[in-house]
């Protein structure tokens, strides 16, 4: 009987689950089984497609397991040793730093493997005397703002306590397939009688099982949520006790929910002033309702002032600090390490860009120009707003160093890629965004082939360089030790044996309903907002520039979105086949009107453009989707043609530096 | 109905794909045909029908044809009801990919035999589930109950799924999706009410 050996582990994508794992292998490492653990109270011993296609992907056809060197200037990569490329950058950093600077070379890292290590990357750069990085995220940077400008923190209720709900509203989300633990549980609410109400242009797996699905404009979200409030307010539904005791600013919003009257809601938004109102009157008179908003709403322009307008209903109708209520965005109640020991940072400071606008950068920068990148852990040449000038401006630089598992889009465009570690080959600390667990990621396996992790890529590159290696020790744990908040000092092992709330918050968000806002009190206005952002106090409505009714839509009259789907993470896990096996397809989604006005029928193929650029792909005609809408599922990069981001734009949130994917007109054409 | 087979909750199942690695983990199916699919039914969410997914492998049927049709008996239909291939008496004729109306059998070309879903025997045998079931994270997907009595509320069919064969497949669906939204809408009140 062979023997196998269960290890427990932790996933640490860009994910809503974070789910906690149980990885059985046999004598020959081989893996058996994944499976989730069942210490994690939020996961409940669940993990997803993904997870377990793990079992495919460390040890799949394509991983790279040696660095490559591009071959001249063609499309071909040979095999290089370590000493080789090490030496070979290395040269090439300095002779970049020595014509122009530090700053001359980009450092990008993704989201594409979430561990307190990775930010060890900075203990060469500081070295190496700084270098340009961006600041900002592409994904929910402003939702995060607006939801600490309202509430004073990203905490919110634990997922189980999803279950006690009566009413749960989903609001620019789509669970069913990209947070599915947190779908089980709506799911186990609706079966003990909780309504479940969605918003959302698409129809999607979550909004099939919903009660009430309303699809307004992408975009209009901020004018629904303030003529939600109107309608909740002029029927008297709000809590005026929560709201004497714990809020600040109600009458000066009161006084702005004076411009959003129903009939001027429903022509903003698209949607029947009835079903606002039955929405509404539904949402307030069920209590507890939890309000669970995605990040889809705020990829645009006026994303933090949607997304406190829409922050502030829950606390209106005193739904916050309650169990089976409150407001669901984000819970960083994990992220509470210390930060990591670095170098001093040097004298002169560094140059940063946001992010969503590296092809602006890249293309523009001059005094210094960058002329070197360094990216890892993500793959800005497919995900990024404007994708294909990426590609270009890299292929144009003197250097390109991209460290991954697979030859994605960006690592095509490298001179060196160097391979990247799994998730089973490194020991590190990882954080969650929807549940509390802080969670130990044990090294399971030795990394295959040449592997290396990158703290000991970075620990060559300084040795390389003559730097100081003590910042990468021999036993990476002493680093994790050092990184645990305080009180906790000696939980390492405690993590190794099962994942921890460390944060003392508690199961029910602001139970003690102390804000820790300027006020004190939930900020209906807040100043903070108008002083650090430059926008209103209280949250308005304002029309997107490529919005539904702008000058632009006379010429590009379509709102494409692309949205994420359950088969990857981004870009990662379409390239195996168990995945492609089983993925949906990659198709425009188009309502039948917008596609007979335009003769296209279904399944053919269509050209959709607008000024940035051009894709070709199938059209799916679907009664799904909203008219004026449509939509193509991001992160494919199959046979090497990300195409999407070809069309979206490098636009900043008005707050906190976000990407505005989904502010994006298009027309579509048959081909 | 005799106890071996799955019951599926289309309301619960998303149509996820995690029973399909699940069981290709499981049972080593690396590179061929998995033994479980997922047939999604209308996609295109067209507002005459309900949208869902048929997460389907062998349902052991009562009169399995794959067995009636096999020449050289590698089919057996064991006492706990789970219909099992023998590898060692398949002949590789194919026969019964052509008899199964549900397709669960495949030809795997690299050993020159048929081979299906066997309710993961190995693991029944130990008090475990089947890998799929295991590892569906909505809990939609679960094997029978021994007692059909507990399969009250469940129903033997549903548009998309036909026993024209006579096959008395053992699979049971649970709350089928009616017509969407209307109805749905309609129910709110009611619901806000209880």
């Amino acid at each position: 009987m062979a023997v196998l050996r269960t290890i427990r582990t932790v996933c640490p994508r860009n994910c809503y689950g974070t789910c906690g794992m149980l990885v059985t292998l046999d004598h020959t490492n081989h893996i058996v089984a994944i499976e989730g653990d069942p210490a994690n109270p939020a996961t409940e011993g669940h993990v997803c497609l993904k997870g377990l296609s793990y079992a495919r992907r460390i040890g799949y056809r394509d991983r790279l397991l040696t660095p490559v060197r591009r071959r001249g200037t063609g499309t071909h990569f040979d095999p290089v040793s370590w000493d080789d490329a090490i030496g070979e950058i290395a040269e090439r950093l300095i002779r970049i730093r020595d014509a122009h600077g530090p700053a001359g070379v980009l450092y990008y890292e993704g989201s594409g493997s979430h561990g307190a290590l990775g930010g060890l990357s900075m203990a060469f750069w500081r070295q190496f005397g700084g270098c340009t990085t961006t600041y900002g995220d592409l994904c929910w940077p402003a939702g995060l703002e607006a939801t600490r400008l309202t509430y004073g923190a990203n905490r919110h209720n634990h997922p189980r306590l999803t279950r006690d709900s009566r009413f749960v509203l989903i609001w620019g989300h789509n669970p069913a397939e990209t947070s599915i633990h947190q779908w089980r549980l709506i799911l186990d609410a609706q079966a003990r009688g909780a309504v479940v109400a969605v918003i959302d242009p698409r129809s999607t797996d979550t909004t099939d099982a919903a009660d009430l699905h309303l699809q307004p404009r992408p975009g209009t979200d901020a004018a629904l949520a303030l003529g939600l409030a109107r309608i909740i307010v002029d029927a008297g539904l709000h809590d005026s006790a929560f709201l004497d005791a714990h809020a600040t600013g109600f009458e000066a919003y009161r006084a702005r929910l004076d411009e959003y009257p129903a009939d001027r809601v429903a022509a903003i938004t698209g949607l029947d002033e009835s079903w606002i109102r039955e929405l509404a009157l539904a949402y307030a008179r069920t209590r507890p309702a939890l309000l669970m908003a995605g990040f889809g709403l705020q990829r645009h322009h006026h994303a933090g002032q949607t997304m406190r307008a829409v922050s502030l209903l829950p606390a209106l109708t005193g739904n916050v600090g309650v169990a089976g209520g409150g407001w669901q965005y984000a819970n960083l109640a994990s992220h509470c390490l210390k930060p990591l020991p670095l170098p001093a940072e040097p004298e002169a400071h560094p140059r940063t860009f946001p992010v969503s606008q590296v092809a602006h950068h890249l293309e523009t920068l001059s005094d210094p120009p960058i002329r070197g990148a360094w990216i890892e852990r993500g793959n800005p040449a497919s995900q990024n707003p404007s994708a294909p000038r990426i590609r270009a401006a890299l292929r144009a630089l003197d250097l390109v160093v991209v460290v991954d598992q697979f030859m994605t889009p960006t690592a095509r465009c490298a001179d060196f890629v160097l391979p990247a570690k799994s998730l089973f080959e490194e020991e590190d600390l990882v954080t969650a965004y929807w549940h509390p667990y802080l969670q130990w990621r044990a090294r399971i396996l030795d990394p295959p082939g040449a592997v290396k992790p990158e703290t000991d890529i970075w620990r060559l590159l300084c040795r390389q360089f003559g730097y100081d290696t003590s910042w990468f020790p021999d036993n990476r744990r002493d680093v994790l030790r050092g990184l645990l908040p305080e009180g906790h000092e000696s939980a390492l092992e405690d993590l190794m044996a099962r994942p921890l709330d460390l944060s003392g918050y508690g199961d029910v968000a602001f139970a003690d309903r102390a804000f820790p806002t300027p006020s004190g009190r939930v900020q209906f206005a807040s100043d903070e907002a108008a002083g650090l952002w430059g926008v209103a106090p209280v949250p308005a409505y304002t029309a997107l520039h490529e919005g539904h009714d702008g000058a632009i839509a006379a010429r590009l009259p379509l709102q494409l979105l692309s949205c994420k789907t359950r088969d990857r993470i981004h870009s990662q896990f379409g390239n195996l086949d168990w995945v492609q096996a089983i993925e949906r397809p990659h198709v425009l989604d188009i309502h039948p009107q917008d596609a007979a006005s335009r003769g296209i029928e279904d399944g053919a193929r269509v050209a959709v453009w607008n000024d940035r650029g051009r894709v070709e792909l199938a059209a799916r005609v679907t009664p799904g989707i909203r008219t004026g809408v449509v939509h193509i599922l991001e992160g494919w990069c199959h046979d090497g043609d990300p195409d999407v981001n070809a069309l979206t734009a490098e636009g900043v949130t008005d707050i906190n530096h976000g990407a505005t994917f989904y502010e994006c007109l298009v027309e579509v054409m048959p081909v | 109905m005799s106890g071996a087979g799955f019951s599926i909750d289309l309301h619960r199942c998303v149509g996820c794909g995690a029973c399909v690695i699940a069981c290709r983990i499981e049972n080593a199916r690396t590179e061929q045909h998995a033994w479980r699919r997922v047939l999604p039914l209308n996609l295109r969410r067209h507002p005459g029908g309900p949208t869902y997914f048929l997460s389907v492998a062998c349902h052991h049927c009562d009169q399995p044809a794959c067995l009636r049709g096999c020449p050289s008996r590698a089919y057996e239909k064991r006492v706990d009801g789970v219909v099992v291939h023998h590898d060692d008496r398949c002949l590789g004729c194919r026969y019964c990919e052509m008899t199964c109306p549900f397709g669960a059998p495949t030809y795997d070309p690299a050993r020159g035999v048929v081979s299906k879903c066997h309710l993961c025997a190995h693991r029944l045998d130990r008090g475990l589930p089947p890998a799929c079931v295991a590892a569906c994270p909505t809990t939609a997907l679960r094997t029978l109950e021994a007692d059909s009595a507990l399969e009250a509320g469940t129903q033997p069919t549903v548009p998309g799924f036909v026993d024209a064969a006579g096959c008395r497949p053992n699979i049971r669906f649970a709350s089928p999706k009616g017509a969407r939204r209307s109805a749905l809408y309609a129910d709110l009140e009611q619901r806000i009410k209880r």
